[in-house]
C-alpha cells in the first residue's frame, strides 16, 4: 500500500499540468454541449437541413464527454489518488430523472422514444454520479445501434437491482459481444479490450461494477442480444 | 416528431419555488457562467448574481444572503471553492436553510474528502444539466426540512432532544434513514453517551460496511481508552479505502496515544501528500515532526500550512510559531524572530503576542543564547502580571517549563498552581506539573504547592455545596459566582455551580436572568470539555425548566451569537 501512495509522488508538475488541461476541456465541453443543447431545444423546426448535423455534433460531443468523465473517474490508472467511492441510500426516482434529463435532447433529435420501467419508490445502496455515468453512457450506445427505441429497465431481482438498457437495432456486433465477455470476466486484464473501440466504456462499466460490493457480493456488466425490443441489451446487476 | 418519453414524470417535490431564491454563481471561465444562468432561467430564477473568483464571492457573500451558491471547486489563483465554504461557513454567512453545492470537473480525494468538518450539501460534476442540479436542489432541500428541527436542537445545544428527533425522524425517511443515524450517533458522542453511540453504529453497520460507522466504532474505543484496538480498526478501514482520509489522521491520534510518535509521523506524511491542502493536517504533521526533531520535515510541512492558509480562513498562527522553532534549531534566530514578528502583525488578539514571546524565547534557548532567552523570560513575567487571564493549558504548560529554564522563579510556580486548581482532578495533568517542578528541581517545593492548591479548589468547592445542601440557596449562587471568577476552568466547579443555579430555578421557578448565567455556564463548560455527560444532563433539565421554548431559544441564541463572535476571533488566529 505504501508503494501505492509513493507512486504519484513521480511527477507532480506533470500531473499538474494534465490536471488543469483536463479540467480546461472540461470546462470547453460543458459549454460545447450546453450551447448545443440550448440551440437545438430552441430550433423548434427539426426539419431545417442543419439539424441532422447538429444532432451528430451533439451525439460527438456527449461521447467527447463520457470518455473525458470515465477517464477521470479512473485517473488512478495513470497515478493520480483515486475516486472517492461513496454508496448511499438513492430513489430510483431520483435516479432516473437525472439520466433521463442528460440523454432527454439528443433522443429528442433523433426521434428515438426512451421507455422507462421502474419502481420511482424503490431505494437502493449506489455511487449515484458513477451509475448515472454508466446508464448515460449506455443510453448514447444504444442510440448508436437502434432504430427507433430505447429502453431503461430496472428491478430487483434477488439480492441485487438488475438495470437494462435495450434497444430495438441488430444488436451488437461480434467484437462488442466478444468485449463484454472479457469484461465479465475478472481475471482478464484491462488491456485486452481497451484496444476495442468502445473499450474504455466497459472498461469504466466494469470497474464500477466491481467497486460496487455488498456481503461477499459484487456488481457486474453483461452484454447479450435478443432484448424485450429485439435489439442489443446492456445489463448492470447490483448487490 | 414523436412523442419523446413515454413517461415524464416530476417529483413531487418540484412544487418547490426555485424561482424566488437568490443565486449566486461562482466560477472563473465566464461560458460556464453563462451556461449555468440559462439553466436557472430556465428554472425560473430572477435573482442571479456572478462571481470570478473567491475573493469577489466573498464580497457578495458578505453583502448578500443568498438562497443558493453554485461554487466551482477550481477557481484558479486565489481562494479555492472549498476555502469559499469553509469562510461561508465559518462567517455564518449563509442562514442554515440555504443550500452550497460544490461545482467540479472531477469527483477526486482533493476536493471531495479535503475537508472533513466543512461539507458542502451536495456535489455536483461538470457538466451541469437541467435533470441533475434540479433534482439535486430538491433533494437537498428536502433534507434541509427534516434536518431542520434536529439541527435547531443541535445549535441550542440540546444534544439529548437532537438524538431523540433524529429516532423519529429515521422511522419515517427510509431514504435518509442512514444520515439521520450518523447524526443520532454525533449527538449521542456530545452528551457523553459512547455506549449508546456505538450501538447507533454497529445497527448501521449490520446493513453496510460504511466508513464512517468503522471510523465510529475506533473512535468511541480510542476515547474510553483502548487505542491499540481502535489502531486496528483504522488501519482496516485505511486498508479497505486507502482513500478515507480521515481514517489517516485518526490512526494518527492513536499511534500518538500508543506513546508512538514516529508510527504517528509516516501515517500524518502519507495523509499528507494524499491531500496536502488541509491546514490542521500540515500544522499536526510539523508539530510531530518537531517534537521528534525531524527538522527538514517539520520545515516542509509548517511552510506548506503557511502557504495554503494564505487564501484559507483555517490560516493558523500554529504554523509560525512550530517554523519559528525549526528555524532556531536551525541556528538561524534572526530569521525566527522575523517570522514572529509577522506573526504578531498579521493575527490580532487572543494571546499571540504572549505566545510569540514564548516562542521567542524557545528560539533563544534552543538555539543556546541563554542572556537573550532570560531577557524573554523577564519580559513573559511583566506580561503576566499584567493580564490575569491565562491561554490553555498547553500553552501554560509550555510557558512554565521555559521560564524556570532560564531561571525565572516565581511566575512559572504561579502558572503550576493555577493548573494544579483548576483542575484539582485530573491525575495525569497533576502527575504532569510535579514534572515539571522535578525537572527545575524544585520536586519537594512542587508538591507542597500542588496539594495546596488543590486543597484550595476542594474548600472553596466544599463551602458552595455545603450552603447548598443546608437550604442557603441564595448564598450558594453567589458562592460559586465567586469561585468561578477565582477558578475559571474548574469543571468540579462549573458542573456545581450549574446544578445549584438550576436547583434554585426549580425552586423558585423560571428566572430569565439566572436561567442565561445558568446557560453561559454550561456552553464555557462545552466549550474547555466537549462531550461530557454531566453537561447533556444539565441542558436538558435547563430546557425543561424554561416556561415556553421560545423563550429559552431566544437566551440560548444570544449566548450561541456570543459564542459565535469568540470563534470567529479565534479562527482569525
Amino acid at each position: 500500500m505504501d508503494d501505492q501512495v509513493d507512486d504519484q509522488a513521480g511527477s507532480p508538475e506533470l500531473f499538474m499540468f494534465l490536471a488543469s488541461t483536463v479540467h480546461d476541456m472540461k470546462n470547453s465541453i460543458s459549454v460545447l454541449s450546453g450551447t448545443l443543447e440550448n440551440l437545438m431545444s430552441a430550433a423548434s423546426a427539426p426539419a431545417s437541413e442543419d439539424y441532422p448535423q447538429l444532432s451528430h455534433m451533439l451525439y460527438q460531443t456527449k461521447r467527447l464527454n463520457d470518455n473525458l468523465i470515465q477517464l477521470l473517474a479512473l485517473y488512478k490508472e495513470v497515478g493520480k489518488p483515486g475516486y472517492p467511492f461513496e454508496p448511499m441510500p438513492q430513489q430510483l426516482g431520483e435516479l432516473v430523472n437525472q439520466v433521463a434529463s442528460q440523454a432527454r435532447v439528443l433522443l429528442q433529435s433523433k426521434s428515438i422514444t426512451l421507455d422507462l420501467d421502474f419502481d420511482p419508490a424503490q431505494i437502493w445502496t449506489f455511487d449515484e454520479d458513477l451509475i448515472i455515468g454508466v446508464l448515460v453512457h449506455a443510453i448514447n450506445n444504444a442510440i448508436r445501434y437502434t432504430k427507433d427505441r430505447v429502453r431503461l429497465a430496472i428491478k430487483v431481482d434477488g439480492d441485487y437491482l438488475d438495470f437494462r438498457v435495450e434497444d430495438n437495432g441488430d444488436g451488437f456486433p461480434p467484437a462488442m459481444l466478444e468485449a463484454g465477455a472479457e469484461a465479465l470476466d475478472t481475471q482478464r486484464s484491462a488491456v485486452n479490450f481497451l484496444t476495442n473501440s468502445s473499450g474504455l466504456g466497459l472498461y469504466f462499466s466494469r470497474e464500477v461494477a466491481h467497486m460496487h460490493k455488498h456481503r461477499q457480493r459484487t456488481g457486474t456488466i453483461a452484454l447479450s442480444n435478443g432484448s424485450t425490443l429485439g435489439g442489443g441489451c446492456f445489463t448492470l446487476r447490483l448487490p | 416528431m414523436s412523442a419523446v418519453m413515454s413517461h415524464d414524470f416530476v417529483p413531487n417535490e418540484s412544487a418547490i419555488d426555485w424561482a424566488e431564491k437568490r443565486y449566486l454563481l461562482i466560477d472563473d471561465f465566464v461560458g460556464i457562467r453563462q451556461l449555468l444562468r440559462e439553466s436557472l432561467r430556465n428554472l425560473g430564477a430572477k435573482h442571479i448574481d456572478q462571481a470570478a473568483s473567491g475573493g469577489e464571492a466573498m464580497v457578495l457573500l458578505a453583502k448578500t444572503r443568498y438562497d443558493v451558491v453554485l461554487c466551482d471547486y477550481n477557481l484558479g489563483d486565489g481562494k479555492n471553492g472549498q476555502q469559499v465554504l469553509e469562510e461561508t461557513r465559518i462567517r455564518h454567512l449563509m442562514l442554515p436553510s440555504s443550500v452550497f453545492l460544490m461545482v467540479s470537473a472531477e469527483k477526486s480525494v482533493e476536493s471531495v474528502m479535503g475537508a472533513a468538518e466543512h461539507q458542502p450539501d451536495a456535489y455536483i460534476i461538470k457538466p451541469i444539466t437541467e435533470g441533475v442540479l434540479l433534482t439535486r436542489l430538491n433533494r437537498v432541500w428536502i433534507k434541509k426540512q427534516i434536518f431542520a428541527e434536529i439541527d435547531q436542537a443541535f445549535a441550542d445545544k440540546d444534544y439529548l432532544r437532537a438524538a431523540r428527533l433524529c429516532d423519529a425522524a429515521a422511522s419515517q425517511n427510509k431514504l435518509h434513514e442512514i444520515d439521520l443515524l450518523r447524526m443520532k450517533a454525533s449527538m449521542l458522542l456530545k452528551a457523553g453517551e459512547p455506549d449508546q453511540a456505538r450501538q447507533v453504529y454497529e445497527r448501521v453497520l449490520e446493513d453496510r460496511d460504511y466508513n464512517w460507522a468503522r471510523s465510529g466504532v475506533a473512535k468511541i474505543r480510542m476515547k474510553s481508552g483502548e487505542p491499540e484496538a481502535a489502531r486496528q480498526m483504522f488501519q482496516a478501514v485505511i486498508a479497505d479505502n486507502r482513500f478515507y482520509i480521515d481514517g489517516y489522521d485518526q490512526l494518527a491520534n492513536a499511534y500518538l496515544l500508543l506513546g508512538k510518535t514516529e508510527e504517528a509521523c509516516d501515517v500524518l506524511e502519507r495523509a499528507a501528500k494524499l491531500s496536502p491542502n488541509s491546514v490542521p493536517r500540515q500544522r499536526s504533521l510539523g508539530t510531530v515532526a518537531l517534537k521528534l526533531g525531524n527538522i527538514p520535515l517539520a520545515e516542509k510541512a509548517f511552510r506548506k500550512c503557511i502557504e495554503i492558509g494564505e487564501y484559507s480562513i483555517m490560516k493558523t498562527v500554529d504554523a509560525y510559531f512550530g517554523l519559528a522553532r525549526v528555524l532556531g534549531q536551525k541556528n538561524d534566530p534572526k530569521e525566527a524572530i522575523r517570522l514572529l514578528n509577522s506573526a504578531v502583525h498579521q493575527f490580532a488578539g487572543n494571546q499571540v503576542e504572549l505566545r510569540a514571546k514564548i516562542t521567542e524565547g524557545l528560539v533563544y534557548h534552543e538555539s543556546g543564547d541563554f542572556k537573550r532567552a532570560r531577557k524573554s523570560g523577564d519580559e513573559l513575567e511583566q506580561m503576566l502580571a499584567s493580564e490575569p487571564k491565562r491561554p490553555d493549558t498547553d500553552t501554560c504548560l509550555e510557558m512554565a517549563t521555559l521560564l524556570f529554564a532560564v531561571g525565572v522563579k516565581e511566575a512559572p510556580k504561579d502558572l503550576l498552581c493555577y493548573l494544579a486548581k483548576n483542575n484539582d482532578d485530573n491525575q495525569p495533568l497533576l502527575e504532569e506539573l510535579q514534572r515539571v517542578f522535578d525537572k527545575a528541581r524544585m520536586s519537594e517545593e512542587g508538591e507542597a504547592l500542588i496539594q495546596a492548591s488543590r486543597k484550595e479548589a476542594a474548600d472553596m468547592m466544599n463551602k458552595g455545596v455545603l450552603l447548598w445542601k443546608t437550604g442557603k440557596l441564595d448564598e450558594a449562587v453567589a458562592w460559586m459566582r465567586d469561585a468561578r471568577l477565582a477558578l475559571p476552568n474548574n469543571l468540579r466547579i462549573l458542573f456545581n455551580s450549574a446544578q445549584i443555579l438550576i436547583s434554585h430555578l426549580q425552586q423558585i421557578g423560571f428566572n430569565r436572568e439566572l436561567s442565561e448565567e445558568a446557560t453561559s455556564v454550561l456552553m464555557h463548560v462545552d466549550h474547555i470539555s466537549p462531550g461530557q455527560q454531566r453537561f447533556a444532563q444539565l441542558m436538558e433539565q435547563l430546557a425543561m425548566l424554561a416556561p415556553a421554548p421560545a423563550a429559552l431559544a431566544s437566551a440560548i441564541g444570544d449566548q450561541l451569537e456570543a459564542m459565535g463572535d469568540s470563534m470567529d476571533r479565534s479562527a482569525r488566529e
